[in-house]
């Protein structure tokens, strides 16, 4: 249960911007090229050549091309961070979940806070 | 998308009765393991009221505390949501929790929604020499002892 913590890191660096988070967005659709995404977030290729950089750093992205275009580049999603992702999650939730699980014990304890 | 949790549980409490037990008696059902990390074994305190703040408290009379959040709504009976940061964040790095106390028919179902985890700031300037990894890596280490705790806890 132990998530792999420079994944986490990255991923949670590479999601802080909402350029990124709409990337990530439009790429749980389908694999898309650059300058599709570029398109979509109304910047210019050199600027979202950037964000993509940052995600594929990150590993949430990987690049390919079309069989017949050497130039293009298509992006997908890699499933891996978004699963270390939530693996994290999972134990902010475990963590709430002992402490709530406390609260409970302790609000129905005591007699005196019971509702008559 | 928006990293977050939620956490749901009944009490055969009122809400009025839970948030006014959730808020003022915080330190006494708070569960703090033995290797918890935000500083000394301090004791929690909500400051009533939009706000005031949930501080951790080391020394009362020497006024070393540290402060997890600001209230950002204070409605008794109805709604708390408070920010939190552990020690590590900068004073703009925050996550948020929202509880929720509704009325049901034998007492309160409380929500709890944990949010703002996608939106840590990567490269924050007065980081304090702390680069990214280790910034998250001591976060983690600290819900990990919580959970450690957690664990052993119930193992007992």
């Amino acid at each position: 249960m132990t998530p792999n913590l420079s994944v986490i890191d990255s991923t949670l660096a590479a999601l802080a911007d909402p350029t990124r988070r709409g990337v990530i967005d439009l790429l749980r659709e389908r694999p898309r090229r650059a300058g599709e995404l570029a398109a979509a977030a109304r910047m210019s290729g050199p600027a979202m050549s950037r964000h993509l950089r940052v995600l594929r750093a990150g590993k949430l992205v990987e690049e390919s091309h079309p069989e017949n275009d050497a130039r293009q580049r298509i992006y997908q999603l890699r499933p891996e961070p978004f699963d270390a992702l939530q693996a994290w999650l999972e134990q902010v939730q475990q963590f709430w979940n002992g402490q709530l699980d406390a609260f409970k014990a302790f609000a129905e304890a005591e007699p005196t806070h019971r509702e008559s | 998308m928006g990293a977050k949790i939620m956490v749901s549980i009944r009490l055969k409490v009122a809400p009025a009765v839970a948030f006014d037990l959730f808020t003022q008696k915080v330190d006494d059902w708070w569960r703090k393991g033995p290797k918890y990390r935000m500083g000394p074994q301090g004791r929690l305190r909500f400051e009533p009221g939009e706000g005031g703040r949930l501080v951790e408290i080391y020394d009362e009379a020497a006024g070393e505390l540290f402060e997890i959040g600001r209230i950002l709504v204070w409605r008794p009976g109805e709604r708390l949501v408070f920010e939190w940061r552990l020690p590590n964040f900068t004073a703009d790095q925050v996550t948020e929790v929202d509880i929720g106390f509704a009325a049901v028919e034998d007492g309160t179902r409380l929500t709890l929604e944990h949010r703002g985890w996608d939106s840590l700031p990567p490269d924050h300037p007065a980081r304090h020499g702390m680069d990214d990894r280790r910034f998250l890596l001591i976060n983690a280490r600290w819900w990990e002892d919580q959970f450690e705790a957690l664990r052993s806890a119930s193992d007992e």
